[in-house]
């Protein structure tokens, strides 16, 4: 609720700002090159989109992206609404200094509906050009193209290793940051220091209830460092997560005395700090490409640790831009947990802490381990559009769901899934 | 009868030297009367790619673009980053849709170019080289 109260004071605040603006003459800003043709509006509009379609081999589960209610798999055999979404985006240049965007943007949600969502909606302003501050809801880059990830005309691939890019449940924040550019030889250092707090809404599927994960004291530190065609990314994340939804196991937990507590206080994750560490590089020359991110979560809570990485790369053919990415995710903590010793309770206490022993280990196994090896083709058919199609081959971990939601009673864990998705991104 | 197919080729391989002439190459200029002395390639990629936003002597850069589809825009950028319209195209969506920047001011052509130049010593920006004239320096 504080997050969205947030986003509608920051979208008055911009229109407010906005009708003030438009009276006074606060455009000789752009004028500054002589050669006043048309005074330009204060308002830019921009949007992107993509159309896709997915399938899965796996028709026990659902293949989605992170928080969505469904996908491909078990609800659909083809499912257009994985990938498919539409954004518009405003700009507001108030002054030379000044500026505000909001991005509103329509994809399928944790309930499975297409509710617009504000993605950003901050309020900009430069102290100097390499120097600027923003206020509201802003992307968090703990990947390198975390702020991006959902331009698909911006990236190479379908859509970006998830096996790294969920590793890390909070990639925006209602706050403050500041942004500060230096060149350092012939090398450019772009600091950002974040500071704030976000509420996700997300999709539990078969081991979790629906919920929402609180982020409180969220900071965050993120280096760029680009040198020619070099691109390197640091990243370190730190905040306080709740995720209230499986509030109740642990309460119940804690009605089992010291044993009980303990187990509560081991697993549970209420108010509990959660740290991510990331690291990626890129190099591309024009005529192809390779990058990769490594990354590490770290939970203290029922939700574990785990380590991620992807390497990927492409050769660009003309319009045609053939890729090839491997990813990795591994749990870095326990996947099961004795629990409760049931052995030493009355025959109905036993049965209840086992039924707890079940609900904390389902939730322990539910950490992802996989490896994907996708390969695939970007298309850059005409202006602002390309079509892409990608086929992934992942291998799960013996014990894990992989990265698969809405497991099924005929479902088997480990194995193997494959996906064929085509898209077609726009630009406008 | 074989007159006429020869004659349509002719007409074929001259539209084929016009597009060329067309074609020809780009220049990085500034004006004639700008303080900048010499700039790397690489700092007018950066300058270019809004990464870079004051010259190496200080004084605040003001890049020049010319509009999306002009053959004078792509030679540069394919010449200067290696980049094609569509990667540019892309550079651009990741920083404009994260709000974290905007491409450079756009004019319709060279001679808007050269317009700004003249107006500005401090902007920079690229013309057909069959446009340079005694108003802008070359840089490269």
């Amino acid at each position: 609720m504080p997050g969205k109260l947030t986003a509608l004071t920051l979208m008055a605040v911009l229109w407010t700002a906005t009708s003030l603006a438009a009276e006074p003459a606060d455009a000789p800003a752009k004028a500054a090159g002589g050669a006043a043709d048309t005074t330009p509006s204060i308002f830019s509009f921009a949007g992107f989109g993509t159309v896709g379609v997915v399938h899965s081999s796996e028709s026990q589960a659902d293949f989605a992206n992170n928080f969505q209610a469904n996908g491909a798999g078990y609800t659909r055999n083809w499912s257009a609404s994985v990938d498919s979404l539409l954004a518009g985006q405003v700009t507001a240049d108030f002054s030379k200094r000044l500026s505000g965007v909001v991005q509103v943007l329509v994809q399928q949600r944790y309930d499975g509906g297409y509710r617009p969502q504000v993605e950003w909606a901050n309020l900009r302003y430069e102290i100097t050009p390499d120097f600027s501050v923003r206020v509201g809801r802003t992307a968090l880059p703990v990947f390198m193209e975390n702020d991006s990830r959902r331009v698909g005309y911006a990236n190479p691939w379908v859509r970006p290793p998830a096996e790294v890019y969920r590793l890390e449940p909070v990639s925006s924040s209602d706050g403050v940051d500041v942004s500060y550019r230096m060149p350092i030889g012939n090398a450019i250092n772009t600091i950002q220091v974040s500071a704030g707090r976000t509420d996700t809404k997300f999709h539990g599927g078969s081991n979790i209830p629906d919920g929402v994960s609180h982020a409180r004291q969220l900071v965050a530190f993120f280096d760029t460092i680009e040198r020619g065609f070099l691109i390197v990314h640091f990243s370190y994340l730190h905040a306080r997560l709740t995720v209230d939804a499986v509030k109740p196991l642990f309460d119940a937990y804690r009605q089992f005395g010291p044993q009980g507590i303990a187990i509560a206080d081991r697993y549970e994750m209420h108010n509990r700090g959660a740290d991510f560490l990331g690291a990626g590089a890129s190099y591309d020359p024009g005529k192809w490409f390779v990058m990769g991110e490594w990354g590490h979560f770290e939970s203290h809570s029922f939700t574990g640790a785990a380590n991620g990485w992807y390497a990927s790369a492409g050769y660009r053919v003309g319009k045609v831009t053939p890729y090839a990415t491997i990813a990795s995710v591994r749990p870095a903590g326990n996947t099961s947990d004795p629990g409760l010793d049931v052995s030493s309770l009355p025959p109905d206490l036993a049965a209840q802490a086992g039924a707890l022993n079940a609900g904390l280990n389902a939730a322990l196994g539910a950490a992802v381990s996989q490896r994907t090896i996708a390969v695939g083709a970007r298309w850059d058919f005409r202006r602002n559009m390309d079509a892409k199609l990608q086929i992934d081959r992942g291998h799960i971990g013996a014990g894990s769901p992989g990265l698969l939601t809405n497991l099924q009673p005929g479902f088997q864990r480990g194995g193997a899934v494959s996906l064929v998705s085509a898209t077609v991104d726009f630009v406008f | 009868m074989p007159a006429s197919r020869i004659y349509l080729l002719i007409i074929g391989l001259a539209l084929c030297l016009v597009a060329e002439v067309a074609h020809a190459d780009s220049v990085a200029v500034v004006s004639a009367r700008s303080p900048i002395a010499s700039l790397s390639r690489d700092q007018v990629t950066d300058i270019f790619l809004g990464k870079l936003s004051h010259y190496p002597d200080g004084i605040l850069a003001v890049p020049i673009d010319q509009e999306e589809g002009s053959p004078t825009r792509d030679d540069f950028y394919r010449r200067l980053a290696d980049k094609t319209p569509a990667q540019l195209k892309a550079y651009w969506s990741k920083i404009i849709f994260t709000g974290r920047g905007r491409p450079p001011d756009t004019v319709a052509n060279g001679i808007e170019v050269k317009r700004r130049l003249a107006a500005n010593p401090a902007a920079i920006g690229y013309i057909d080289s069959t446009l340079v004239d005694a108003s802008v320096r070359v840089l490269f």
